[in-house]
């Protein structure tokens, strides 16, 4: 077995450590301030949090799962007119943030707030990440095996619940818990829409009174959340099974005079979840007053400088520990990789609080740096990067590799003279991913940003602050443009699922 | 009275025809295979047949009650016929013995447990019950997928190219047991296939299917014997076809002249279709044709022959195959086909 490159290890290493700084941070404040923080969750306010926190994230869960579930078993599965259409209409607010979704409704309606306005916006948002996985499993779920169960007696609906449903099953409830997790650790448009759930509440604890004790606390009843839902995910999925060659036509359900009914309820879905927002940004940004567009230039120019920087620092890290973890693994490797993965669910205000104390307490030198800001970045967005940049490099066969190696070439010269020019194209998109990702966060960036940043995300949400909604109108729809549509083009997923349903 | 009775189908996607005028009948207990190319309109009749699709003319009836016709398209649950589709299709999330027993909701669950043990014997795989779809092999699947089919006694079963994914002799040893678990079962069973050989050692009957059409309804050994036209020749085996011209009741060829097996009009001119295993290669040094390639299988071989006028292609015996280069002469055993030209 050949060494891995030292570079790979050495970045490798220092990215499984600054991973592992949030669950440290959570470690020491459990042990340190243990009775300041049950004191902390003793009081009634904890409870409401809780209850608000819970109500949200189940009600969201059920309502994205409702959505995605019927959209998806519309475009794929039956007649639809236009179905591609209302597929990528399905996938749209992928593009948009979703506080940039809450600003939309905001914006034309002042009393858009509350928790029935968070349940509205935080659902319309997530329902394409059930969508996607929904409509992948019923596309590779067998259509053959639902005309048998015709033929042995079952009527349509009893063919969805005992066939249909059981094959797509464990796809739900992974989509569903990413809607869960996503729920639980939403900031931007939860604090936009004046609902209180733990997030908000821990950033403005911090924020308003610098109470990092209460901060924490409630920080570590959010992390226990986080990880109940993930137990229940791996309790309740089901088996994965690999369903078998889908062959055959897939013949689509007609659905009679309901297509036009059908038709007309996912376009109704598609005004609000991306219609309605987007016509009233464009309103006010068209109609704004005074507007200073070199002040918008300064905030894209500025925004994407440190997105790109961001995207090159989580690349190479990502890149180190693919490359180390895929072609020459050990023990070693996969421990690191796995560390990397330990922030993944640690919601983005948790980790920007570890982040503070460690920048203020520790080092010092990069409190309120930049530096501080892209080690955060680090952290949120490694996990997913990984799978993106680590993915073009695993599908390149080994037998190539071999090829290389036979012809001449060092393992090492094989890896950067044939593998990683093959994986490029995808790990440079996997980049891109990871830059438009950090383009459109908000907590973690206004906690850990030096006072003279200003991007595009923490203007809005300053102006928000001062419930001047029309004026950030445009900071959103620069947001919609330069990262939403980007991502949702680079979407592999998504890509996919629109050629096949077209 | 049949038990199925296809009366006059026609069914159009958009503005092509896609069968035409169809009209079948199956008496209970037999087992009926449509041969056709794909294409020909197969998997449709078959839709047709087990209610996923509507006629566009015409009828069908199961055991005397009107299934389909163009008023009414009965539902497929409502019709007790048993489906077997192409990739068998198990439900991928239930094992065996579920699979088998989930058409029989109606029993009791003693009674379900008996018959889904009872079709596992039928196929031979009592200690299967429990394996998931995704650990048995390719031909396993299918017996499952069949005895899933046949549990809740359905009046008539629809195999739908069920050994197509398998390998040549997984293929017929299969067919033999398909066939042996009909039997036992005492099932009716529509088979569409593309098949010949298939279709000629598995059928009571065959239903030729071509172009959206029955061009001809038969015995396996009629089918085979009697084509009714020189396509079903050539789909059904290797057959030469040479010009011939009636002649005193003889057909004159360039193979010198033949009788035929159908009524031939004094004069007519046509071709005649000519089986490869009904030449006899005779060795001989000064005969007139010469052997030109062989390809050899074993139990026979297929040599190719440069006569005088053609090239045809033999079937011979493996042993006794000439060798190329070898002289000899052509002789036709037996009465051919013969085919007009309109």
């Amino acid at each position: 077995m050949k060494r891995p490159p030292i570079a790979a290890v050495a970045l490798g290493l220092l990215a499984a450590l600054a991973s592992l700084i949030p669950i440290g941070y959570l470690l020491l404040r459990l042990f340190e301030g243990f009775e300041a923080a049950l004191a902390e969750l003793a009081r009634a306010r904890t409870l409401e949090l809780l209850l608000n926190t819970i109500g949200l994230t189940v009600s969201v869960s059920l309502t994205a799962l409702a959505i995605g579930a019927v959209q998806a078993w519309l475009t794929v599965r039956t007649n639809l007119p236009l179905a591609p259409v209302f597929a990528v209409l399905a996938t749209l607010p992928l593009a948009i943030p979703s506080y940039v979704l809450a600003l939309g409704y905001l914006s034309v309606f002042p009393s858009f707030s509350g928790f029935w306005a968070a349940w509205f916006t935080l659902s319309l948002a997530t329902s394409p990440y059930v969508f996607l996985a929904l409509s992948a499993a019923l596309i590779s779920s067998n259509f053959a095996a639902e005309e048998v169960a015709r033929s042995l007696g079952k009527n349509r609906w009893q063919v969805i619940q005992s066939v249909t449903w059981p094959q797509v099953r464990p796809a739900a409830f992974a989509s569903v818990l990413l809607v869960a997790l996503y729920t639980l650790s939403e900031f931007g448009a939860i604090a936009i829409l004046r609902f209180d759930t733990f997030t908000r509440a821990i950033y403005n604890a911090y924020r308003g009174s610098f109470d990092r004790t209460s901060a924490a606390a409630l920080a570590l009843v959010l992390v226990a959340l986080t990880l109940v839902v993930i137990y229940f995910e791996r309790r309740y999925r089901g088996d994965r099974w690999q369903a078998p060659t889908a062959a055959g036509r897939k013949r689509r359900i007609d659905l009679g005079r309901a297509r036009i009914l059908a038709a007309f309820g996912l376009g109704i879905i598609g005004l609000f979840g991306a219609g309605v927002p987007l016509v009233s940004l464009i309103g006010w940004s068209v109609n704004q007053t005074g507007f200073d567009l070199l002040r918008l230039g300064e905030l894209v120019a500025s925004s994407l400088a440190v997105a790109i920087a961001a995207g090159v620092v989580i690349g190479i890290f990502a890149l180190a520990i693919s490359v180390w973890n895929l072609r020459y693994s050990s023990r070693l490797s996969g421990a690191v990789d796995l560390t990397a993965w330990a922030a993944h669910a640690l919601p983005a205000v948790v980790v920007a609080l570890a982040l503070v104390y460690f920048g203020a307490n520790l080092v010092p030198g990069i409190y309120q740096s930049i530096w501080l800001l892209l080690l955060g970045y680090l952290i949120l967005f490694l996990p997913n990067a990984l799978g993106l940049v680590g993915t073009p490099i695993a599908l390149v066969p080994r037998s190539i590799e071999e090829v290389a190696r036979s012809q001449g070439l060092s393992k090492n010269a094989a890896l950067t003279k044939v593998v990683l020019p093959i994986a490029l194209p995808g790990i440079l998109a996997g980049v891109a991913l990871a830059s438009l990702t950090v383009l459109k966060e908000l907590p973690a960036t206004l906690l850990l940003r030096p006072n003279e940043l200003d991007t595009l995300a923490t203007e809005l949400w300053q102006a928000t602050e001062v419930l001047a909604y029309s004026q950030a109108a445009p900071y959103a729809l620069a947001l919609i443009i330069i990262a939403g549509v980007p991502a949702l083009a680079l979407n592999a997923q998504a890509r996919k699922l629109i050629s096949e349903v077209s | 009275m049949p038990l199925l009775e296809i009366n006059d189908v026609s069914v159009s996607f958009g503005d092509t025809e896609v069968l035409s005028g169809i009209t079948l009948e199956l008496e209970s207990k037999q087992l009926l295979a449509v041969l056709g190319a794909s294409g020909a309109g197969k998997s449709t009749l078959m839709r047709l047949i087990a209610g996923f699709d509507s006629v566009g003319a015409g009828s069908i009836v199961l055991d005397g009650e009107t299934l389909s016709d163009t008023s009414k398209t009965v539902a497929p649950e409502k019709r007790s016929i048993g489906i077997v589709p192409q990739d068998s299709a198990l439900f991928p999330h239930l094992n065996v013995g579920q699979n088998i027993g989930f058409g029989l909701s109606a029993l009791s669950k003693e009674a379900k447990a008996e018959r889904v043990r009872e079709l596992l014997r039928l196929i031979r795989m009592e200690e299967f019950a429990s394996r998931m779809p995704q650990e048995l092999s390719g031909g396993q699947v299918q017996r499952v997928a069949l005895a899933r089919a046949l549990a809740p006694k359905p009046k008539l079963v629809l195999l739908d190219e069920p050994f197509s994914a398998l390998d040549a002799e997984l293929r017929g040893q299969l067919r033999e047991e398909v066939r042996q678990v009909l039997r036992a079962e005492g099932a009716t069973a529509v088979l569409v296939t593309h098949d010949q050989e298939e279709a000629l050692s598995l059928a009571d009957r065959v239903a030729v299917l071509r172009e959206g059409k029955i061009i001809q309804v038969g015995s396996p050994s009629e089918i085979y014997n009697s084509p009714a036209d020189v396509g079903i020749a050539t789909f059904l085996g290797e057959s030469v076809l040479v010009d011939g011209k009636v002649s005193g009741g003889k057909i004159l060829t360039d193979l010198g002249s033949l009788s035929a097996l159908n009524n031939v009009a004094e004069g007519a001119t046509g071709v005649v279709a000519i089986r490869s295993e009904n030449f006899y290669l005779q060795p001989n040094p000064t005969g007139d044709s010469e052997v030109v390639g062989r390809v050899f299988f074993g139990h026979d071989a297929l040599v190719e022959v440069q006569t005088p006028k053609l090239r045809i292609r033999a079937r011979s015996n493996g042993p006794f195959a000439p060798e190329v280069g070898m002289r000899v002469t052509v002789w036709v055993r037996g009465a051919v086909n013969f085919y007009p030209s309109s």
